[in-house]
């Protein structure tokens, strides 16, 4: 398996380079495409930047379930677990809040909603279990078997929502509305902006603090940047570390799903995940797995879904556009990254 | 005249802005054993993937038969009749033996059963011809260190290379083991082959080379028949003459061990010999007991079996041994790494613990100073909080483990990627030695180092045990002459069991004969 | 039950199973030779989109998968100049490049067709009745009654598993997915085989990608991929990395999602999506080792050369 501490993406130029690399490209793709690409980008920047209400209620609320699970995927990355099902983690968790939401309607909202954020977090940490322990006990390899528990995930969440948590009338593949007790307050007043956001921003503290200053985030590095001097130099045992770090991972990743159902959607339905778990990896990857790092990449991400949709509503682009853009930006990212390697590896010896 | 095979005249390869190789010049005659010598670094290992077509040198000439060629890769290699036997084994480990023997010969490519066919009767026929003994039905994970080494070999030659180089390949094989090897050397260059050994141990060049040539740093500074050289000229064309100043800087007391490598040190030195009376020694109390520690091993007989072993301060126990025969597993058992199978391990709180690879095991290359020293320090009560650890404290402690042991390094906040080889190696016993207040265990602590680099390990490990008060050491090393100088004690380690050798048998034949697990010559 | 339900019930499982058997082969290639194309994905929907235009272009289904069978390969191309060429981390590489695909192929079609979606019908690949064989009682139709890229399935398990197991390029793919240094040491270029590897496995991709529009759905629409190239990186794990029973394992897969239509027609109610997990719990359960062991090859996702 590789190992992550072999890109570090912040790093110097690589950002910035990689982000003027994309825009070229892309303005490129767009004029072949026949449109126009300083109208684009001027639609995307006003969808994305263009008012307090597009930056607070479309940007920032976009990128809350991003910097969520960007943390799940850089809390594992960093351990050296190679996560790649924040996404089924998520839709675990999202299935929990539903629930809670759904079932807990007598509860006081102060017991409520805390209530669905931890049981979200759990059943996120739940469903990492099962690939933590194939790993931990059997060797087997997280890449495949995160990946596999995400289409459980997903079929799970197919059934939950035609089955047991289905709205009354039977007719639409999705789940009631949840309590009002259940729901994240607004931190604007005005804005769709919900308490989210503070908990990601308290989340990704929290994760940077726990890496560069306690014992068990040092053990996590020690184990992710090599686990053969982590059991032989640090005497650690790797087997518990592994298993924090799928169950960490797993935990933001389903308070993810659970932010989202109890500060956006206020539902579960069929479907529900665009692919947030997939799209974590590119934002904890450009943020060089620096927690607060995850805040800054995933707000771009944030950005640029809220620019495309912008850019098709002004502009009349295919929103998908941004899609690729963030394909673009990924591989920009890694073959700067190695250029920027290969001059290392020239002056630091072999 | 004996004819040229090849020759490389002014080689240059650098990586980045080191210069690997400045100028390396090899010719390879026809009948001959050519021994190709160096220190560790000295580029050696270049040169030889540049033979094999694997690395292609940025200036010089290479000439094969007579004739200027490009070795742009190892099949072009190959085609010229070049067989490189390489020094880490180059076996996929689930497939058989034959398989390996086939992989890249593209004999009948649609049809691997019919190369299979052909391979073996060739295979088998070289067998009979060499008493090269290998399986060769056996699957390459399922073969002991020994066998594998028999099968690159093996691979080679049945490709019948006019050339034949093998990089360092007594490495891992006993005394008797390699004593056979080079008679099948001599054997194939009196075939007509040339042979290119390479090898870091003077004695055992000049047993066998016809011709000995010496890197350093880079160049070729001198080249000659084996009939002109004896070993203290080769250890000064080595390690030039700067060695005797570095030597003596670091303190060191060469013992008397009857090898040539460290006799020779002890010319260039030109420091007194001293001989080692162990009796002199006073150990103190016990540290460390192992009783009848059994431990599995992935394939085949166990790992350890019926281990017993007592160690006591201020004493060093050196354990000898050919690699694989269960060195690792007794060396993580020592030091609290690994759990056995069965028996009973008492092991005291402050145990070090030096793992015999220093970059893989040792140090974390991504990580700075302070981090690598906090790998030894994260559990240490007075160095953490009740989650967090103290990084002041620890980072004061990296910086005097960084000045205590002349790690150049420009402070803690440098990766250890950075550091030389043995820098790398000064950090970890620096910060083993904060540790190991009861016992320390070194595993082939000096593998690759200069000598330079050895001295300074070798007298770090006396130091720590001059008084009855120290910890004890456990030495575990291939290096027969290591562990014969230094060693209080000496045990072998052959088949998973420990044997003390005795007295009259603490020579290099006797403790050869152990580590092959011929207990008659100890008796 | 009757007979003619468990016919139907057979033929939609091969259907579904096809385009999934054809990644999956593909994809059996790549990582047999030590490279894990996440980016399959994208390969897929290259290949729908593409065979979808050629389909057009030429008017004739023939004419799309071979369409199709070059954008997956492009795709492919992609990732291996990335992967392979650069050695970039082959997880990250395979996700942009499954974003990637499924961008450009939204906003290819978009431009092409216009935003609203009004259907598009396709020349389609039409099912070829192998005679004698189709006429086999309750499987024959089923089996034999298919497109002709699912023969091209049938035909490439045997002859991929001769090519892994009795050519010496097989043992150097082997080699390469195993231990690439000591491949590369006995003479193999390391980079060339999974280079092609992976483009094997791209363009297998596209063929599944053009079987889903041409002979499966008759249109194209966005994301119609729908995770099949994830799901063929989970039959591939299913199928041991061993061609025939990767067949075995992606027409199990098939099945499993033919059960709603089977279960539809028996007009039951059991909840279908529980059966569509069944699958991914066993392949769960063959890596565990409780169906036999089953191991990865050992170099699956590392970079050749090493990154230093």
């Amino acid at each position: 398996m590789p190992r992550p501490d072999r890109f570090r993406l912040g790093a110097g130029w690589v950002g910035a380079g990689a982000v003027a690399a994309t825009g070229a490209v892309s303005a490129l793709l767009l004029i072949v495409g026949g449109y126009d690409p300083f109208e684009a980008a001027g639609a995307a920047l006003g969808g994305a930047f263009g008012s307090a209400d597009a930056f607070l209620s479309v940007t920032l609320v976009r990128s809350i379930p991003l910097m969520l699970t960007g943390l799940a995927v850089a809390f594992a990355f960093r351990a050296g677990v190679w996560n790649i099902g924040a996404e089924g983690q998520l839709l675990a968790g999202a299935i929990a809040a539903a629930w809670v939401g759904l079932v807990g309607r007598a509860l006081p909202a102060w017991l409520l909603l805390p209530m669905l954020l931890a049981l979200a977090a759990f059943a996120g940490a739940l469903w990492a279990l099962v690939p933590a322990l194939m790993k931990v006990r059997l060797g087997v390899g997280e890449v495949i078997t995160t990946l596999l528990m995400s289409f459980v995930a997903i079929e799970l969440t197919a059934f939950v929502v035609r089955g047991p948590l289905q709205e009354p009338r039977g007719v639409f593949p999705q789940t009631e509305a949840i309590a009002a007790g259940a729901r994240l307050p607004a931190l604007v007043p005005g804005t769709r902006l919900h308490l989210g956001v503070v908990l990601a921003v308290v989340a990704a503290v929290a994760v940077a603090w726990l890496f560069r200053q306690t014992k068990l985030g040092f053990r996590m590095r020690a184990v992710g940047a090599s686990p053969e001097a982590a059991r032989m130099a640090g005497k650690i045992d790797t087997g518990p570390v592994t298993l924090v770090a799928f169950l960490g991972s797993g935990a933001l990743a389903g308070l993810a799903g659970g932010v989202q159902v109890a500060g956006v959607t206020y539902a579960l339905y069929e479907g529900y995940s665009p692919g947030w778990g997939y799209t974590a990896i590119a934002v904890a990857l450009l943020a060089a797995l620096d927690p607060l790092w995850v805040l800054a990449t995933a707000l771009l991400f944030g950005a640029l879904e809220a620019g495309a949709a912008a850019m098709q509503r002004d502009a009349g682009i295919p929103a998908v556009w941004a899609v690729a853009v963030q394909a673009l930006l990924i591989l920009a990212v890694l073959a700067l990254d190695q250029m920027r390697r290969r001059a290392n590896a020239g002056s630091a010896g072999v | 005249m004996i004819a040229v095979r090849a020759r490389l005249d002014g080689v240059v390869r650098r990586f980045g802005s080191v210069e690997a190789l400045a100028g390396a010049s090899l010719e390879v005659r026809a009948g001959e054993v050519h021994a190709l010598l160096g220190e560790n670094g000295a580029g050696k290992s270049t040169l030889l993937s540049i033979l094999g077509g694997m690395l292609r040198p940025d200036a010089g000439t290479i000439e094969v038969g007579g004739r200027q060629v490009a070795l742009a890769s190892p099949r072009v290699a190959w085609a010229l009749g070049i067989g490189l036997v390489h020094q880490h084994f180059t076996l996929v480990p689930p497939l058989t033996v034959l398989e390996n023997l086939a992989l890249g010969r593209r004999l009948q490519p649609a049809r691997l059963g019919r190369t299979l066919t052909r391979l073996r009767a060739e295979a088998e026929r070289l067998v009979q011809r060499t008493g090269l003994d290998v399986r060769l039905d056996a699957r390459v994970e399922q073969l002991a260190v020994g066998e594998r080494q028999r099968v690159e070999i093996l691979k080679v030659l049945l490709r019948d290379p006019s050339v034949l180089v093998l990089d360092e390949p007594t490495a891992s094989l006993a005394p008797a083991e390699v004593a056979s090897l080079f008679e099948l050397l001599r054997g194939l260059a009196a075939e007509g082959r040339a042979i290119v050994l390479v090898a870091h141990k003077i004695d055992e060049v000049l047993a066998v080379a016809d011709r000995v040539t010496i890197l350093r740093a880079g160049r070729t500074t001198f080249s000659d028949v084996r009939s002109k050289v004896d070993a203290a000229s080769l250890v000064r064309a080595m390690v030039g003459e700067s060695v005797t100043d570095v030597a003596a800087a670091v303190g060191v007391v060469v013992v008397a061990s009857g090898s040539a490598r460290a006799a020779a040190v002890g010319v260039g030195v030109g420091a007194s010999v001293t001989v080692d009376d162990a009796a002199r020694r006073r150990p103190g109390g016990l540290v460390a007991t192992l009783a009848d520690v059994r431990m599995h091993a992935s394939v085949g007989r166990p790992a350890l079996e019926g281990v017993t072993l007592e160690v006591r301060r201020g004493e060093i126990v050196g354990i000898a041994g050919v690699q694989g025969n269960g060195q690792r597993e007794l060396a993580r058992v020592l030091s609290g790494r690994s759990l056995p199978d069965s028996g009973s391990v008492q092991l005291p709180a402050g145990v070090g613990f030096i793992p015999q690879d220093r970059t893989l095991e040792g140090l974390i290359g991504d990580f700075d100073l302070a981090e690598n020293v906090a790998l030894a320090l994260h559990a240490d009560p007075r160095f953490t909080g009740p989650a967090a650890l103290r990084w002041d404290a620890v980072r004061a402690e990296a910086e005097r483990v960084r000045t205590r042991f002349s790690i150049v390094a420009s402070g803690t906040k440098a990766p250890a990627y950075a550091l030389s080889g043995g820098n790398r190696q000064r950090l970890v016993i620096g910060r083993e030695l904060l540790v190991a207040s009861d016992l320390l265990v070194a595993e082939d602590p000096t593998r690759g180092l200069d000598v330079a680099a050895t001295a300074f390990v070798h007298d770090q490990l006396r130091r720590a045990t001059e008084t009855s008060e120290g910890p004890g050491v456990v030495l575990i090393s291939g290096d027969l002459d290591e562990v014969l100088a230094l060693s209080d004690r000496l045990l072998v380690v052959s088949r998973g069991r420990l044997t003390p050798v005795p007295e009259n048998a603490r020579t290099r034949e006797g403790v050869g004969a152990l580590m092959l697990g011929d207990s008659s010559a100890a008796a | 039950m009757s007979e003619a339900e468990l016919e139907l019930f057979l033929q939609a499982s091969v259907r579904l199973g096809a385009p999934l058997a054809l990644a999956a082969l593909g994809e059996a290639v790549t990582e047999r030779a030590g490279v894990i194309n996440i980016g399959l994905e994208g390969a897929i929907i290259a290949g729908a989109l593409g065979g979808a235009l050629g389909a057009l272009a030429f008017e004739s289904g023939g004419a799309g998968v071979l369409a199709g069978a070059l954008a997956g390969g492009i795709v492919a191309l992609v990732f291996a100049a990335f992967a392979v060429g650069l050695g970039t981390d082959q997880i990250i590489t395979g996700t942009a490049v499954t974003l990637g695909g499924l961008g450009l192929t939204g906003a290819v079609y978009q431009a092409r067709f216009g935003a609203t979606g009004t259907a598009l019908t396709l020349p389609t690949l039409a099912p070829v009745r192998l005679p004698l064989l189709a006429d086999i009682p309750l499987i024959g139709d089923a089996l034999f009654a298919q497109a002709p890229t699912t023969y091209l399935a049938y035909a490439l398990a045997p002859a991929l598993w001769y090519f892994f197991f009795r050519t010496e390029w097989g043992l150097e793919l082997r080699a390469v997915g195993e231990q690439p240094d000591a491949a590369a040491a006995a003479g193999v270029r390391v980079r060339r085989v999974r280079l092609l590897a992976t483009l094997l496995g791209g363009t297998l991709a596209g063929v599944a990608g053009a079987h889903l529009a041409l002979a499966h759905a008759g249109t194209f629409a966005e994301n119609m991929s729908a995770g099949r190239g994830f799901i063929a990186i989970a039959v591939v794990a299913l199928g041991r990395w061993n061609p025939p029973w990767v067949l075995l394992a992606a027409l199990f897969f098939g099945a499993a999602s033919a059960l709603q239509y089977l279960l539809q027609a028996l007009g039951l109610d059991l909840p279908y999506q529980l059966f569509l997990a069944i699958p991914y719990l066993l392949t769960l359960a063959a890596l565990a080792g409780w169906l036999g062991r089953a191991r990865a090859p050992a170099a699956l996702a590392t970079p050749w050369p090493p990154p230093r």
